[in-house]
């Protein structure tokens, strides 16, 4: 494990999306801690405020502190992402190690399917699941679980190819084990790592999603601190105060970039040979 | 020994190489001294791992970056490579040096004619135009016994088969009589008979063109046969270095003596030689055919005709309680196909009789089955999961056919019987050895005590040494438990050692069944004979 996080950090890439990453986790564990300001506090003698020593952000259009709702809202915003892609991913590495290990006709009826569900646009696909189930944060979580689900399978599906292959899951067959012992025991560990680089930088992805169909309306509702939402709410002030666009907006960016260098550190870091 | 320096093209001096890696530095090679003349073949010989590859790297100046040269030099013709510049580097490789290698599937590059491939190396080195190239290619294939020379130019890689493309290979090494060719076990991806007429080839070639070989090998056997003077390698040290007979007949290292004793002699028989003879067989396989491939959905509907490709034909064959009985054939001879046929892994038409019940496809082979029939895989890294301990692995066939009481207990005495350390189980497959890890794979096939083990090739992946501890302990466990051995293997000279009868296999079809001690006796079918004179004999008589 030591070894593995040496590795980790030996490249640029991994260094510093490991110190993003560790930056946003801070901020989504100990957020409300760190916050100056209640979020939602409205100061009507202080609105579209620069930075200063009292808000190190600005405020925005109501006088909330920035900087302060940004806290609040890492927990909202980068939880619900990462859990989003985590149920997607587990739902896609299910599905497409599955469809690998059947082979055959079942296979092709998987795949199929699934390159269907995949010549939807992601986010139109999200909006029309939120759409169906109603406008609220876990439809919208659900909303991209689903989304991303088939493009999981289709990766998996192609590394688990090469491990239906190998000898224990022959020795497997042979002495008679089940398809779902063969599937989550002999299979999926050995098609982890690849995943788990794709998921990484699905996470960024995911909060660039979420954010979308906040600033759409249709994720979190206002008052919120959802970074996505605020950006949408700071779009018709933002000729009075270009901060209140630009904070959210670069928060999101910090946790997309940071995502993906560490997704990049952790497909060198997990494959030793290069 | 001064005049053979004098006359050495290439001459390597206390060479030493270092990789350096993660986990600090190892040393490849250490203080590595050799010579060949003009005209000699040197045959460079040691297990995996023993430092040859890297040392024919050395000698190609193609090093990965984290190779450091310690010490030493390596003369051609006297002069240094190391002290070239990388196009000095390139002019030599494939004028006066070139490489044979293990698999010419891989060597060649897939996307061009083989003729293009060969000619290129002309056109570089020897400033020959297109066309004289060409012709030059033509005969150059002719000189290597090609058969249609004019239309091998023209084939791509996939169009030829594995001798075919191994004699392209050849022919482009020696294009530009170079002085020194370095053969990299250039006939362990090919078929016995295959082998054996690139081995005759290249003694051929060699005495036609006296040109200095390095011939490097696992294969005692095949050495022997090549080279003049050997020398043995051992983790990066030269153990002991002669002419053929010194190191075969006397050896003075123990490493060299071991190394010989490990290599199978079939007169030295390890069973009883008779065959045990039941009144019913343990096994009856009865005109077992398997096809490959299913019938393209289109296909089914528009009823046009779909050609399967055929693994068995009609195999028949019966194997008797404690009976050990060998399966001989080339790679492609569907060894392998009945062996996943009697294992469930394949579907197959024909009917199986095991313990007088028959089995006509994959719904009959219910868990009884299973646990009496069990199957050893070639390659011990792809047999065991790598995401798994070794306990985990070893619980499952306790766990599956019963009896999963005391599991710690019963998976030390698994481990103990095949002279594995319990403590082995708290470990993952990847901190083994090879051999220990085809002990591991033994010991989980032995688990639930089956009346027959289906061992596919499961020495063919490991060093002779390792060859021989895994057959003792095999032949042991099967004196114990008289089990019965379906032993699949390409390796004649071991096969007589240990089988009780033989089956020969070719394309499918099952040539004959003879007793092990009459299969070198006349009568035997064409191709059997065929099979066992191409069989390199075994080392002390070569001498």
């Amino acid at each position: 494990m030591i070894e593995f996080l040496k590795r980790l950090l030996r490249t640029p890439q991994g260094a510093i999306g490991v110190t993003l990453v560790a930056l946003v986790l801070v901020a989504v564990v100990l957020g409300p801690t760190l916050a100056p300001h209640d979020p939602e506090a409205l100061s009507p003698l202080a609105r579209y405020k620069g930075p200063s020593t009292a808000f190190w952000l600005g405020t925005d259009q109501y006088g909330r502190d920035i900087f302060s709702r940004l806290l609040i809202g890492a927990r909202a915003t980068v939880t619900m992402a990462v859990f989003a892609t985590i149920v997607g991913t587990l739902i896609g590495a299910i599905v497409g190690t599955a469809s690998a290990f059947m082979g055959g006709r079942a296979d092709e009826f998987i795949m199929r399917t699934i390159d269907a569900v995949m010549s939807i646009p992601s986010l139109l696909f999200a909006l029309l699941i939120v759409n169906l189930l109603g406008s609220s944060t876990i439809n919208a979580l659900v909303a991209v679980a689903i989304a991303f689900a088939p493009g999981m399978a289709r990766i998996t599906r192609s590394v688990a190819l090469a491990v239906r292959k190998q000898d224990y899951v022959n020795a497997a067959i042979a002495r008679g084990e089940g398809s779902s012992y063969i599937v989550m025991r002999e299979m999926l560990p050995n098609v982890i790592a690849p995943i788990v680089v794709e998921m990484t930088i699905r996470v960024s992805f995911a909060v660039m999603l979420f954010a979308t169909l906040s600033f759409l309306g249709l994720g979190a509702q206002p008052p919120a601190a959802e970074w996505g939402l605020m950006v949408s709410e700071a779009r018709r002030y933002m000729h009075l105060s270009a901060g209140i666009l630009i904070w959210p907006s670069a928060a999101i960016a910090i946790v997309a970039v940071g995502f993906n260098l560490l997704g990049d550190g952790l497909r060198d870091a997990l494959n030793p040979r290069t | 020994m001064t005049d053979n320096t004098k006359n050495a093209v290439l001459d390597v001096r206390n060479y030493s190489l270092d990789y350096k890696t993660a986990n600090g530095t190892f040393h490849a090679l250490k203080d590595i001294s050799l010579e060949i003349a003009r005209g000699e073949i040197l045959g460079l010989v040691g297990e995996s791992g023993s430092g040859k590859t890297s040392l024919a790297w050395s000698i190609m100046r193609y090093l990965p970056g984290n190779a450091r040269e310690t010490s030493g030099k390596i003369l051609l013709s006297g002069e240094d490579l190391a002290q070239k510049s990388s196009s000095e580097i390139e002019n030599m490789r494939g004028k006066r040096i070139s490489m044979v290698f293990q698999d010419p599937s891989t060597s060649l590059n897939p996307t061009l004619s083989l003729g293009s491939q060969l000619s290129e190396v002309l056109v570089r080195h020897r400033g020959l135009t297109r066309k004289q190239a060409w012709s030059e290619g033509e005969a150059m294939l002719a000189r290597v016994g090609l058969k249609t020379p004019a239309a091998m130019m023209h084939r791509m890689p996939h169009e030829a088969s594995g001798g075919e493309k191994q004699r392209v290979v050849i022919a482009t090494a020696f294009a530009c009589n170079p002085e020194c060719i370095i053969f990299d076990e250039p006939t362990t991806a090919l078929d016995v008979i295959t082998s054996r007429q690139i081995l005759d080839l290249f003694v051929e070639l060699q005495a036609e063109t006296g040109v200095a070989s390095l011939y490097i090998s696992h294969d005692l056997a095949l050495v022997s046969r090549t080279a003049g003077r050997v020398a043995v390698i051992r983790r990066g040290e030269l153990v002991e270095q002669g002419s053929v007979g010194e190191i075969f007949t006397t050896p003075r290292q123990d490493y060299t003596r071991e190394l010989i004793a490990a290599v199978p002699d079939p007169r030295r028989r390890l069973v009883a030689g008779q065959v045990p003879t039941d009144a019913q067989p343990l096994v009856r396989v009865e005109d077992v055919s398997v096809h490959y491939g299913r019938k393209p959905f289109l296909a089914a509907l528009t009823g046009r005709k779909h050609e399967r490709v055929t693994g068995n034909r009609a195999v028949s064959l019966s194997v008797n309680q404690g009976e050990i009985l060998g399966i001989v054939g080339e790679s492609g001879s569907g060894k392998s196909t009945l062996a996943k046929a009697m294992t469930g892994l394949n579907p197959f038409e024909g009917k199986i009789w095991f313990d007088g019940r028959p089995i006509t496809g994959l719904k009959d082979m219910n868990t009884v089955y299973r646990k009496d029939v069990q199957i050893i895989f070639q390659h011990p890294d792809a047999s065991l999961n790598p995401r798994q301990r070794i306990g985990e692995i070893l619980s499952r066939p306790l766990k599956l056919y019963g009896d999963a009481a005391n599991l710690d207990q019963q998976i030390g005495d698994m481990l103990e019987q095949v002279r594995l350390p319990r403590t082995h189980a708290s470990r993952y497959p990847h901190q083994l050895s090879g051999g220990e890890k085809q002990r591991v794979a033994i010991a989980r096939a032995f688990a639930s005590r089956p009346k027959l083990v289906i061992c596919d090739e499961i020495t063919s992946a490991l060093d002779v040494s390792v060859q021989a501890s895994i057959v003792q302990l095999l032949l042991e466990l099967q004196k114990a438990g008289n089990t019965a051995y379906l032993f699949i293997t390409h390796d004649l000279n071991l096969i007589r050692q240990i089988a009780h009868r033989i089956a020969v296999m070719y394309r499918g079809d099952l040539i004959e069944i003879a007793p092990a001690d009459q299969i070198d006796s006349p009568q035997r079918a064409d191709y059997t004979r065929r099979l066992l004179d191409a069989v390199p004999p075994p080392v002390g008589s070569a001498a």
